[in-house]
């Protein structure tokens, strides 16, 4: 039984590829088709974020990056921890409302109900690795790039696993308990700010208070973003969370998203 | 030879916990401590259905019917019973579940027929043959929320019927749509059986149950009261439904001409009169089916009279459809017609001659009816067997009695 779910949860988007490929194209082109900006609001929330965020914390408060990653602007330092962060924010703000949305859908069509997460997770992903790979093109201009970059799709692959394992378990969780919806937004503020985005971890004095940040997986995330782009290395302490923690979260997510899928009828 | 079932349902129940509150569901998911009340949507329902039948699923609002479609389709769980349906199902149990409103008809076929599990390449083949069926035209490329409901439920009974599967599940689609239209889902449903293809619906029109299906389920607030024939279940659910005053879907499609008097019909608690039998025959006393135009016709209903002191009118109606009246005739326009009262337990025959029937063409229903004194609370209606114009030279939608004379001066 275990061994099913988890077999039919891994093989979802391949088995009802059709399907999977669909929804995706519909809810991706979707985002632009009703409003007249379209694409251009893809690629202006994170520039505006990302202008904010460099006046804010580069020029008022003169934050510089830590000193172990060269003579790097403030700004570059940022933006490679902040792109992935969006993907990963993107997705998980919009996991509540994944299933609730497609309620007419679940109650009146019989299908595999797995791809609502995954095609709700791949989405932000595909919007916003295209944003990080156009900013990875400008850094080859500047002269960063190493063969460890290599290392780049596959930890950003693992990302995806950690964070489509919580939006499986949110989007299903939050069918039964509505309240997860307002509890979302503010753990995702609040995990912003514990995550070292907009600040180095070095600013950090106490030791052992950086060490408590190793619970969190998109601090090893984004330092190992960091590393490899910006020195060519990835320290081991950081593989050796988010490899295990991913598959962990997309397989225990996917578990329990099929475990409780079938009661969505009732209750939507 | 008997073929295999397509679909077996046993024992089958459902309920649905009632939370008072919601945060109910969660003390009880963790307290282990039950927090519901328990309503009983299905109960005890057990029917198989053999491949190439198709089977009709009536009752009033509330009895179950869509939630045993969804449980035959899968979107909902049974709470304890086993059912197995062997085949490809395609269902519209709402119409247009899955379109996405932003992007036009092409596109949401694509996406529609890949929730039901087609290929994109049978899709390009079906396509045009969709597009045909729904008679879209141009509308096609036109964004989905554009659409009238009518041009909606055409689209998503196009591509359900079009994907060709095993079994076909269909909830009240047909009542919506045009007449045109309706005509051709009957046509596309026929040819359905003829396929020897399995369909499971439900409906308020009796007439499509009739038509269409070989066996019906009438179910009462989860139970099911009859399964069987479906002419005979009709019959009697019909009669259920006249007896107990039970607001069903023709009672509240009573013709417009007398639309307004039937307000509080429902208000009504003592049943004051039953329509016992009503029938349309020749001058001799035969019953007819076939109605020869110009011939002559008389409708006789048999009305029990269940109180004492009644008193009242009485209406006949040729009905194109429950909606659509096409002639009405009522009592309390005339003088000198016995109108009571009437003592509990008489039996009463009326009867109405219609001289040179002027219908050239289609099909209709006769609807009998009584009201009160005032005219304005409508008792009792009840519709009469189909009958068909027998086919005749001319064109046009009526016919008049008629003589010609040329003269030579």
């Amino acid at each position: 039984m275990f061994f099913n779910l988890i077999r039919e949860w891994l093989q979802a988007p391949f088995v009802n590829y059709r399907l999977f490929h669909n929804f995706t194209r519909q809810d991706f082109f979707s985002q632009f088709t009703a409003s007249m900006g379209g694409v251009l609001w893809l690629f202006l929330t994170p520039i505006v974020h990302l202008v904010i965020y460099s006046f804010v914390f580069s020029y008022i408060f003169k934050m510089r990056a830590p000193p172990e990653f060269g003579e790097i602007n403030f700004v570059i330092f940022l933006m490679i921890g902040y792109l992935p962060w969006f993907a990963f924010a993107d997705a998980f703000g919009r996991a509540p409302n994944l299933v609730i949305e497609k309620a007419p859908l679940i109650t009146k069509v019989v299908f595999p109900v797995q791809i609502i997460p995954i095609t709700g997770t791949v989405i932000p992903y595909l919007t916003h690795v295209i944003g990080f790979t156009i900013f990875l093109v400008y850094l080859t201009f500047k002269g960063y790039l190493s063969v460890s970059w290599i290392l780049l799709p596959f930890i950003f692959g693992l990302q995806f696993l950690f964070t489509l394992g919580l939006v499986a378990v949110i989007s299903a969780l939050c069918v039964f308990l509505r309240d997860l919806q307002q509890m979302i937004a503010l753990m995702l503020t609040i995990w912003f700010f514990l995550t070292p985005i907009i600040y180095p971890i070095s600013l950090i004095q106490s030791e052992s208070v950086q060490r408590l940040f190793l619970l969190n997986p998109m601090h090893s995330f984004i330092s190992a973003y960091r590393e490899i782009i910006l020195l060519g290395t990835v320290s081991p302490v950081h593989l050796m969370i988010i490899v295990p923690i991913s598959i962990i979260s997309y397989v225990s997510g996917g578990w329990l998203f099929m475990r409780i899928k079938h009661a969505f009828g009732d209750v939507l | 030879m008997s073929k295999l079932p397509r679909i077996t349902v046993e024992n089958l129940n459902k309920e649905y916990r009632i939370y008072e509150r919601p945060q109910d569901r969660l003390i009880e998911l963790i307290s282990r401590k039950p927090k519901h009340s328990l309503f009983n949507v299905l109960t005890d329902i057990s029917f198989a259905v053999a491949e190439g039948k198709s089977l009709g699923i009536i009752g009033n609002n509330g009895a179950g019917k869509s939630t045993l479609l969804k449980i035959l389709v899968g979107t909902l769980q049974p709470t304890t019973g086993n059912i197995t349906v062997q085949g490809q199902v395609a269902a519209l149990l709402e119409l247009g579940a899955g379109f996405h409103p932003e992007f036009s008809g092409r596109r949401n076929i694509f996406l529609n027929a890949a929730l039901l599990g087609v290929s994109d390449e049978n899709i390009a083949e079906m396509e045009k043959g969709i597009i045909e069926f729904s008679g879209l035209g141009d509308f096609i490329d036109r964004p989905v929320k554009t659409y009238s409901s009518g041009m909606y439920v055409r689209l998503a009974f196009s591509i359900a019927t079009m994907v060709q599967p095993d079994i076909l599940v269909i909830d009240e689609a047909l009542s919506v749509g045009d007449m045109a239209f309706q005509k051709k889902c009957v046509q596309r449903m026929n040819k359905f059986r003829d396929d020897e293809k399995t369909m499971v619906f439900c409906s308020h029109s009796m007439f499509h149950i009739q038509e269409l299906c070989d066996t019906a389920i009438w179910l009462h607030e989860g139970r099911i009261i009859e399964i069987g024939d479906s002419d005979k279940v009709v019959a009697d659910y019909e009669d259920f439904c006249n007896s107990s005053k039970s607001y069903n879907n023709i009672r509240e499609d009573v013709p417009e001409g007398i639309e307004n008097r039937k307000q509080s019909a429902q208000e009504t608690e003592v049943q004051d009169c039953k329509i016992n039998t009503i029938s349309v025959q020749t001058l001799d006393g035969e019953e007819v089916t076939k109605v020869v135009p110009l011939s002559t016709l008389v409708l006789k209903m048999e009305v029990e009279v269940l109180v004492d002191n009644m008193e009242g009118h009485f209406g006949f109606a040729f009905m194109r459809s429950s909606e659509e009246p096409l002639a009405t005739f009522l009592t309390q326009n005339f003088e000198g017609i016995n109108r009571g009262p009437f003592q509990k337990g008489e039996i009463l025959s009326i009867t109405l001659v219609v001289d040179s029937v002027a219908m050239r063409i289609g099909e209709f229903y006769v609807l009998g009816g009584l009201a009160d004194k005032s005219g304005l609370l409508w008792y009792e209606s009840k519709f009469s067997k189909q009958l068909t114009v027998a086919t005749n030279k001319g064109v046009g939608a009526i016919i008049m009695k008629s003589a010609w004379t040329v003269e030579q001066n």
